[in-house]
């Protein structure tokens, strides 16, 4: 009789079986590692091309300096990775404060109307597309506005942003034991301090990390600026902070200007210096293309780090 | 045994490096005269529902002051719905209702108006696994006071050290302070836990099964330290294990679903610890304490 214990020992011994199974097994290692090969090389092509023709050009003055007039020799990029940090910082001040905010009701009123039209809204956000997020920063602040700014296009990339950031966070919160947030309100806190103080800083690595992969998204962004940012190759924060319009209207004056003008960021850069016809700024939209890259790299570099400190910390290591 | 002599034996137990957890109920002392024990939480006809499911049913019980009171019983009888409905913690879950009273020091905790923060604040709560905040020792101690507004640092220090003191676990962690709570063996979390909840001066703690996720030395402190505490405070413990209900409480609730059908939790028996363990009147309760089920 074949019982459940007897029947291991019978599939053990049958020789066939067995001989049948080390092959299988061995192919589909085969077949597995070398469909994994495949996923790869496009990643490191794309990055050792990259490397190869956008590393002839960068040095220093690529990073330090402005743009040439158009036909000249050197110059840099200084305009586009000042723009790009200031349409990627504006972007995470407007959307993590109501991100977080939307993310907790999320987590905890998954069922209530609210919650579920959140989470519906999140997912289509996260799927319109992104020129369409640009048009409807066009129709709200350019419009109003009058012309194009940094400020149009950090909304716009918020936009862009929010749905990652509030997704993340939901999942992260989640994540936090309920007995941490139970301990806390056993002591006869608030909802909203237990959310603060104690939920909140339990799930910070991973909302962190959700930053600043929305960041990283958002940084690597064209569409949504064409409508919105526009491009400015004489944007300098330098030059407006030398001006010395702060010492005369005060540190606002300087927001103001770095706001309200049209911006250049790195892909608007590379998007528009690869098709003019000057072989100059073809090797400059390799060397943009590498720096984005670049910046990328640093954020997750960075926000994986920071997950390792911290949780280190934390375990007292 | 007086209380002295219970100190002494916990004070000769703490300084002996090997524990031995005294396995033999104690003598069946007689019930203190009604008169004069006082009840800190009294149950009066209460009942718990889940929306339409009666969880907990007609349950009259009194828990005297500076007592343990262990409630025991099978999985899914009700007791932790019982032990969480005395500092109100089953308001989180969606859709519950009670009915009767729960009262402590005659104030029922359920009559309209009354403000669960301070419920929760004199009914303070440990939990089954140690559930530190993601913080150093000094913060977790100082959540609470500074919940209450205790800001002055020198203030905090006190109650800190206090709090640990009572805990016994001051001397383990005295030169940490600043290290994260979560850093801690399981043991130690626990008592950091129940530290966090004696900052805020509770009148009760609820356990609830304190030692389950616990080693056995582990459990044995936090026993130890139960002995310790209930001079101070009164405790009511859920646990499975029924030696560690003999071991600690002074009266013990046995609890049991009514039928499989309505599966609502039902008080069976309720007595002083020694009775329910030697001399049970109900033959549920004996079973049960004999380990012919459960």
């Amino acid at each position: 009789m074949i019982t459940l214990a007897t029947y291991p020992v019978i599939v053990l011994r049958s020789g066939t079986g067995y001989r049948r199974r080390k092959t299988t097994n061995v192919l589909m290692l085969v077949i597995t590692g070398l469909l994994t090969l495949a996923a790869l090389i496009p990643l490191f092509w794309i990055i050792s091309y990259v490397l190869y023709k956008g590393g002839q050009y960068i040095n220093l003055a690529f990073f330090t300096q402005m743009p040439r007039p158009l036909g000249m020799e050197g110059g840099g990029v200084l305009h586009a990775i000042e723009g790009t940090l200031v349409l990627t910082l504006l972007a995470a001040l407007i959307a993590i404060p109501p991100g977080v905010i939307a993310a907790f009701y999320v987590a905890y009123n998954p069922n209530k109307p609210l919650g579920v039209a959140v989470r519906f809204g999140t997912d289509v956000l996260s799927g319109v597309p992104s020129i369409v997020i640009g048009l409807f920063g066009y129709a709200l602040i350019v419009k109003a506005q009058g012309h194009y700014s940094a400020l149009a296009g950090g909304v716009a990339l918020a936009i862009l942003m929010l749905p990652t950031i509030i997704r993340t966070t939901e999942e992260m919160i989640k994540l936090v034991p309920h007995t941490l947030r139970e301990g806390s309100l056993a002591l006869g806190a608030p909802e909203w301090k237990t959310a603060l103080s104690v939920t909140l800083p339990a799930a910070a690595n991973g909302i962190i990390t959700g930053f600043l992969l929305g960041l990283a998204r958002a940084s690597g962004e064209t569409a949504p600026l064409l409508f919105t940012a526009l491009g400015n190759e004489s944007y300098e924060i330098g030059r407006i902070i030398n001006s010395g319009i702060a010492g005369k209207q005060g540190i606002f004056a300087i927001l103001d200007r770095v706001l309200d003008q049209p911006v250049d960021s790195l892909p608007l850069t590379l998007w528009k210096y690869a098709q003019q016809p000057f072989p100059e700024r073809i090797s400059q939209s390799w060397a943009v293309a590498l720096v984005l890259m670049l910046i990328v790299l640093l954020l997750n570099i960075v926000a994986r780090l920071w997950v390792q400190i911290q949780t280190n910390r934390l375990q007292g290591k | 045994m007086d209380v002295d002599m219970k100190l002494a034996d916990n004070i000769a137990m703490r300084n002996s490096s090997v524990h031995i957890p005294p396995l033999i109920v104690r003598e069946a002392s007689p019930i203190p005269e009604s008169d004069l024990m006082q009840n800190k939480i009294e149950l009066v006809d209460f009942s718990f529902y889940y929306g339409k499911f009666r969880a907990i049913g007609n349950i009259n019980l009194a828990m005297p002051v500076h007592k343990i009171t262990a409630i025991i019983g099978p999985s899914g009888c009700g007791k932790s719905t019982l032990l969480r409905a005395i500092n109100r913690m089953n308001d989180l879950t969606p859709g519950v209702r009670t009915e009767g009273q729960i009262l402590l020091d005659g104030e029922d905790l359920y009559q309209p108006g009354t403000d669960v923060v301070d419920i929760r604040r004199r009914v303070g709560m440990v939990f089954q696994r140690p559930n530190p905040f993601p913080k150093s020792i000094y913060d977790n101690v100082a959540y609470g006071p500074r919940l209450y507004g205790v800001r002055r640092k020198s203030e905090l220090d006190m109650i800190v050290e206090g709090s640990l003191q009572q805990a016994a676990l001051w001397d383990e962690v005295k030169d940490k302070l600043r290290q994260s709570g979560m850093a801690l063996s399981g043991g130690q979390q626990q008592r950091l836990c129940i530290a966090r909840a004696l900052a805020v001066q509770p009148e009760v703690i609820l356990m609830d099964e304190p030692a389950s996720a616990l080693d056995p030395v582990a459990t044995l402190k936090i026993e130890e330290l139960m002995q310790v505490l209930k001079d101070s405070y009164t405790i009511i413990i859920v646990t499975h294990n029924m030696q560690q209900a003999a071991r600690v409480s002074d009266f013990t609730a046995f609890m049991m679903i009514d039928s499989p059908q309505t599966r609502t939790g039902v008080l069976v028996e309720y007595g002083p610890t020694p009775q329910i363990f030697t001399n049970p009147k109900h033959p549920q309760t004996e079973n049960y304490v004999t380990g012919r089920f459960g």
